[in-house]
């Protein structure tokens, strides 16, 4: 069975491979073999280790000699490469057109990214390449053309390269759709996927592929991996509590002294400013050799760091996830993951950055920024032996990624409801879709919803005479194809040089809120740069260069990540094994003086017991638990243990989290010794409790703003919007207040509220954690001052809150407290004598009056904030 | 603790609403800052589906007031309607409808900057529309918060909350009354509206509202 390709032909692959005198992969000669047959399937394989071949040489033996073609006229369109990340387009692009080239076929190659120019398009928009390379959001807007089916009809094969990126978000999601629309007009269309190690790889196979079947092939190439850790000299001068770990900088700086080159990774886009400023004051001399690269920068600066890095002539680089994916730089010889690795897989992946040159190994070297770091780091060393990966998976159904879907089809040419909706059953999160769901979603994006059915003057989607739904109005079609996708980012301002007559170069963005907490004249680093603000206009922050030392570093609201249930569950192996005596590596001996002061004054915990703190302070009664089951977890239960608590007695708590453990403390008095077990171990219906805790608290309102962004609530505006588009733009806070309070029954108050189950608190793990605490002998130890687990969460300052107590009861003792206090009465870490903590310089913030052409108030904070945002 | 919260500015004794106005006995009259009405059709005009309820919403509130407080005159500090895209038929046929139900009232409508880009309320609606700055007794009414040579200074435009912080590292942010020396501010009345923090080096003394009261803050 040979299928269009004859077998003249078929060894297209073959003899490319020998014309370079490379010997085929058996994953790879899979892949070739499978595509020939027509099938589709899933390619599971380290990056760099010929993926990209694999399936782009499997579709030229297929199809290359099938088609007419010639120089000035080559194959229509036949691939499509979906790519999560636009940077990567322009390198996989010249990948695939080398065997081209070599081989004399007359295909060509396009891109269709964010970043295609307008006469690009216009010539896509006349005929559409052989090969086209192109992101999820970039090829749901082709589907919205009128003329999608037609430009599609050639189409043979489509790869999804990193689809361990995509799978389990909501841009996945969106692919998923797309993807049902292409095969509908193509069944026999042929799909791969490419994917990095993942724990589920099944599941990632089915997502794809979902109605049908297909191959799973495992690339057997693996690379060999060294994992050390770069521990500080003495453990007794290294911090209990903080996430930069600039006390590393010296052994960090040897480490990249002694090798060629380094990939920095950081775990936010704020430490690494940090972190590349801290290497540049240590070294002038690296000025020029090391960079800095994250996703806020300019296009144009990061270009320039790969292409340095590709070359081998930069030092290091520091740099965030931004550098996780893509191709690959031969020159890198050591990559250092500055604090915890947060997952198993993520470690491989940021492992394998480094020695891609023959004959090197791959090395890691983790780098903590405090003290319980090091046992992190010994638990990552066992779980990367054991090979303990994480699972992603799927979201089930999201509402607002549906609605966004309609309205793109309706553009589309137009849809039929039932056609539709047997399209979208097609798709694997979607194939349950209940029929209540689907007519919501239809009179959502028709009427803005049931509640709304009396306004005519809201139609987003309307049926014509003949029963096919379109979008009748063209200014909310251009709206619409502005807004596509599901990333959800706040509102950011473009950071430039400040120039007479015109604006100068571009740097990259910030968030508003930050923007907005900074006076003209203040300096703050950013892109590496100590920079001076000079006004901020039209969405743009105008900036000169600043010389001196004080300067506030910008915060991103990215998510924070939590620790895998993997290395969690390696981690409590390791306080176990240390709670039995057992200092066996290199980092737990090093840590046994600190782990005898958390036994001294505590205990540690153990896979057999469930270790509980409780302490009194000036500040109020406080509790600390450890289930380390990672902080969205902490938080779920958290507002699950504030909730069942308050049920019993009118309270308010302040809660923190992080990976380890939890804190709720209370200003008025709680009987831990007595509130506790039962707390934890009530029968009472978990979910239900959990949905009662998630109304008394705070954390559906934030999830709304995702999903009011994605569903057409909010518009982010055109680029360079003026003023008056702003006075359509409400904060998502408000929204979901006048949504709860009059449309009680929308679907997507429903779908914050799974979301917020599913993701923020991961319902599922927290279930797991909880029956696991329930089985876990609870060891409750009164403290007298913060042990060093307790510490971290003790100075945590990002607080959530839940109260059972009245408003008017609140707001009395907060006033009366306001009355009584003499002097600055407010909390006041005071770190003891043993303790060493550290810390950010507090900059005092002043918030502003004045609102035109400067700064204004922290959008931000307004944003969070129950009572909703304004713009005056 | 009552609904209400008398208190002396420029000589005049105004009280201090919980539900965000000010009612002033000697002139009978009631202040309302920043109604912002039609906002949410203003939305839905737009494309944003916003559900439907707020402008009942601020017109029971409002007669709920008017019944409890025996009022002659009526003030709005400016942002009557929201945008142009405000003035749709609905929602001023409501409006219509309450200016029929409170037809002996003298309304006055101090021109803010939502209202220079909505446009004047239609002629029927009765409504007496004029520039900052309205000079009535000791006090200059206007939209915008800027200082007044003779007069004492009562505006809205800002929507002002404040954030208590209290023990056990607890916070509450809450629509406020900003009393100064010679300006004060009103909270925002409209339902569809948010607040914005004001600056806590300012030297107001703050009244909060929430739950049904108003609140003193005792402040350095």
């Amino acid at each position: 069975m040979t299928g269009p390709a004859s077998t003249e032909t078929a060894e297209l692959a073959e003899r490319w491979f020998a014309s370079r005198a490379w010997q085929p992969f058996p994953f790879q000669q899979q892949v070739w073999a499978a595509v020939r047959h027509g099938e589709s399937g899933l390619l599971h394989a380290t990056t760099g280790s010929g993926k990209t071949y694999a399936v782009w040489l499997g579709a030229l033996n297929r199809f290359a000699h099938a088609l007419p073609a010639s120089a000035d006229r080559p194959a229509p369109l036949t691939l499509l490469w979906i790519t999560p990340m636009r940077a990567l387009a322009a390198d996989t692009a010249r990948a695939l057109q080398l065997p081209l080239d070599e081989l004399g076929l007359h295909w060509s190659i396009g891109l269709r990214t964010g970043d295609t120019g307008s006469a690009e398009r216009a010539r896509q928009s006349r005929r559409l390449p052989s090969a086209l390379i192109t992101t999820p959001e970039s090829l749901t807007l082709l589907l919205t053309r009128a003329d999608a089916r037609q430009a599609f009809a050639g189409l043979r094969m489509l790869v999804v390269d990193e689809w361990h990126e995509l799978l389990g978000n909501k841009r996945g999601v969106q692919l998923q759709l797309a993807l049902a629309r292409l095969r509908r007009w193509n069944p026999g269309l042929i799909v791969w996927g490419l994917s990095a190690t993942l724990g589920n790889q099944p599941h990632a196979l089915e997502v794809l592929l979902h109605p049908g079947s297909g191959r799973l092939v495992e690339g057997q190439v693996s690379k060999p991996l060294l994992l050390d850790t770069l521990l500080p000299e003495a453990i007794e001068r290294f911090p209990w509590a903080g996430h930069l770990g600039l006390r590393m900088l010296p052994p960090v700086i040897a480490e990249i002294d002694a090798a060629s080159t380094t990939l920095v990774f950081t775990n936010t886009r704020s430490q690494s400013e940090r972190w590349y400023q801290a290497l540049l004051d240590a070294r002038p001399d690296w000025a020029g050799l090391i960079a800095l690269h994250h996703g806020s920068l300019a296009r144009e600066v990061r270009d320039w760091v790969e292409q340095g890095l590709k070359h081998g002539a930069l030092k290091a680089v520091v740099c965030t996830s931004s550098l996780d994916l893509g191709v690959d730089f031969l020159p890198v010889e050591r990559v250092l993951q500055i604090g915890s690795p947060k997952g198993v897989a993520r470690l491989l992946q940021r492992a394998g950055r480094s020695g891609h040159a023959p004959g090197r190994t791959s090395r890691v070297t983790l780098v903590p920024t405090h003290s319980l770091e090091v046992l992190e780091a010994a638990a990552a060393q066992r779980a990367v032996a054991e090979r303990r990966i994480e699972v992603r998976c799927a979201p089930q159904r999201p509402l607002d990624v549906l609605v966004q879907h309609l309205v793109s089809m309706a553009l589309g040419g137009g849809f039929r409801p039932d056609e539709l909706l047997a399209e979208v059953r097609t798709a694997w999160s979607y194939r349950d879709l209940p029929d209540g769901h689907w007519q919501w979603a239809l009179a959502f994006v028709r009427h803005g919803g049931h509640s709304l059915t009396a306004y005519p003057d809201y139609q987003r989607v309307e049926p014509d005479a003949t029963g096919l739904w379109k979008v009748p109005s063209r200014r909310l079609a251009l709206r619409h194809r502005m807004s596509i996708g599901t990333i959800v980012s706040d509102a950011s301002l473009t950071v430039k040089f400040w120039a007479r007559g015109g604006a100068g170069r571009s740097l990259g963005s910030v968030e508003e809120g930050f923007i907005a907490r900074l006076r003209p004249g203040d300096n703050f680093l950013f892109a590496g740069r100590l920079l001076e603000l000079v006004r901020v206009e039209n969405m743009t922050a105008y900036v000169n260069r600043a010389s001196g030392r004080k300067a506030a570093v910008p915060r991103w609201n990215g998510g924070r990540m939590p620790l895998s249930s993997e290395l969690a569950d390696a981690l409590v192996e390791q306080f176990g094994a240390a709670a039995r005596g057992e200092f066996v590596s290199r980092e737990m001996r090093l840590l046994q003086p600190l782990l005898q002061v958390q036994q001294d004054w505590s205990a540690l915990p153990s896979e057999s017991s469930l270790l509980a703190e409780v302490l009194k302070s000036r500040e109020g009664w406080h509790l600390f638990l450890y289930p380390f089951g990672g902080r969205h977890v902490h938080l779920g239960l958290a507002s699950l243990l504030a909730w069942r608590i308050a049920q019993r007695q009118p309270v308010t708590f302040s809660i923190a989290v992080n990976d380890y453990g939890l804190e709720l403390l209370s200003a008025t008095e709680v009987d831990w010794l007595q509130a506790l077990a039962p707390a934890l171990s009530s029968r009472d219906d978990l979910l239900h409790d959990v949905l009662a805790s998630l109304n008394a608290g705070e954390l559906a309102r934030r999830r709304f703003r995702e999903i009011a962004r994605i569903a057409g609530l909010v518009f982010s505006g055109y680029p360079g919007a003026q003023k008056s588009a702003r006075q359509v733009q409400a904060s998502s806070a408000l929204f979901f207040d006048v949504f709860r309070q009059y449309d009680p029954d929308n679907l997507l108050l429903d779908q914050a509220q799974e979301e917020v189950l599913r993701q923020e608190l991961d319902i599922g793990r927290l279930e797991r954690t909880l029956a696991r605490m329930q089985r876990q002998r609870l060891d409750l130890h009164r403290i007298r001052r913060p042990t060093p687990l307790a510490f971290p969460l003790l100075v945590e300052r990002f607080r959530e809150s839940l109260s059972s107590e009245k408003l008017a009861d609140r707001i009395r003792r907060m006033v009366a407290e306001l009355d009584n206090a003499a002097g600055p009465g407010g909390y006041q870490a005071a770190p003891q004598n043993a303790i060493a903590v550290e810390r950010e310089p507090e900059r005092p913030r002043k918030p502003r009056q004045r609102k035109t052409g400067t700064p204004r108030k922290a959008k931000k904070q307004i944003d969070a904030d129950p009572s909703g945002g304004h713009r005056p | 603790m009552s609904d209400y919260l008398p208190i002396e500015l420029a000589g005049s004794e105004l009280w201090l609403l919980a539900d965000k106005a000010i009612y002033w006995p000697e002139q009978r009259a009631l202040l309302i800052a920043d109604i912002h009405f039609g906002k949410a059709a203003a939305y839905r005009r737009l494309g944003q589906p916003v559900p439907h309820g707020t402008t009942e919403n601020n017109l029971r509130r409002l007669d709920a007031l008017l019944a409890r407080y025996a009022c002659r005159q009526l003030i709005f500090l400016g942002d009557f309607l929201h945008a142009p895209e405000s003035q749709v038929p609905a929602t001023l046929a409501r409006l219509a409808e309450w200016r029929a139900r409170q037809a002996q009232l003298a309304v006055t409508l101090i021109r803010g900057n939502h209202d220079r880009r909505a446009g004047d309320p239609p002629a029927a609606l009765a409504i007496t529309v004029i520039d900052e700055p309205l000079l009535q007794g000791p006090f200059a009414l206007q939209h915008e918060p800027a200082p007044h040579p003779t007069h004492h200074v009562i505006a809205g435009h800002l929507h002002p909350a404040f954030r208590l912080q209290g023990r056990g590292r607890q916070s509450l942010r809450l629509p406020c009354f900003c009393i100064g020396e010679r300006l004060s501010l009103l909270p925002a009345f409209g339902s569809f509206t948010g607040a914005m923090d004001i600056a806590t080096e300012d030297r107001w003394r703050i009244y909060l509202v929430g739950d049904g009261n108003v609140w003193p803050l005792a402040r350095g």
